[in-house]
């Protein structure tokens, strides 16, 4: 994957995924699991998906918990509706970006990675894994 | 012809309380927190989305997350951060939002 674009904004507006099938196979187990952590409280990154928005509370607005969860689901749904399309809509690339974007820093928080150290500390699966999500975002943001 | 009523409202001029003490609110604060693992690009990319903010506005708020832990990224009346910062979490980022000291 190293060396070529894995994402492209072309000069009609849409964004061309150029992922190998082993990339969209990471790309599309990542969306799955942002769901499901939504949908199962016992899920592992769920804790990543319900952090507090008022600390200083007990509990949070019950409305606010029930956008955030409406539209983590909306966005991953649409990013895994999409994940075999060679070619994205900005809606759609924004849905990817929000998704792996959660999926990376739920893997973190789940694995436990708080800081540079424990990052630097941890297996090479996990690294790997991680900066492959990084490699992703890196260069889809880019097409913003 | 000749109008015998009125067709204007009534005056409410003088059944008015006015209230002298105004209370000023303290505005809430959207925070959000440094991560090991988001690519700085992507927050960047975040907050122009979310609040429409210059590149360098961005830019700097961006490397002050990364350098101090933390950044004030809006600051205004408490549905609008709780929005924000709903918007913020949903794109992946660590936020929270809190009363101005």
């Amino acid at each position: 994957m190293v060396g070529s674009k894995l994402f492209v904004r072309r000069r009609d507006g849409r964004i061309e995924t150029r992922l190998n099938e082993f990339a969209r196979t990471v790309v599309r187990d990542a969306f799955a699991n942002v769901l499901a952590a939504e949908r199962d409280s016992h899920h592992e990154w769920h804790v990543s998906l319900s952090g507090p928005i008022d600390p200083s509370l007990d509990h949070d607005n019950p409305v606010s918990m029930l956008a955030r969860q409406n539209e983590t689901s909306t966005n991953a749904e649409l990013a895994q509706l999409t994940v075999d399309e060679q070619y994205l809509t900005d809606t759609e690339a924004w849905a990817w970006l929000t998704s792996l974007q959660v999926a990376l820093r739920s893997t973190a928080q789940a694995k436990g990675l708080l800081s540079d150290e424990q990052l630097a500390a941890c297996d090479e699966d996990l690294l790997e894994y991680v900066q492959m999500l990084q490699q992703f975002l890196f260069q889809l943001a880019d097409c913003f | 012809m000749a109008l015998t009523k009125p067709l204007h409202t009534t005056s409410t001029e003088g059944a008015v309380l006015v209230d002298d003490a105004v209370e000023t609110q303290k505005p809430w604060n959207v925070i959000v927190w440094n991560d090991p693992v988001t690519p700085m690009s992507v927050v960047v990319v975040i907050f122009k989305r979310i609040f429409g903010y210059s590149n360098n506005k961005c830019t700097q708020l961006m490397m002050a997350v990364h350098h101090e832990g933390r950044a004030l990224v809006w600051s205004g009346a408490r549905d609008r951060a709780e929005s924000y910062c709903v918007k913020l979490q949903v794109a992946g980022l660590q936020s929270t939002i809190e009363l101005d000291n």
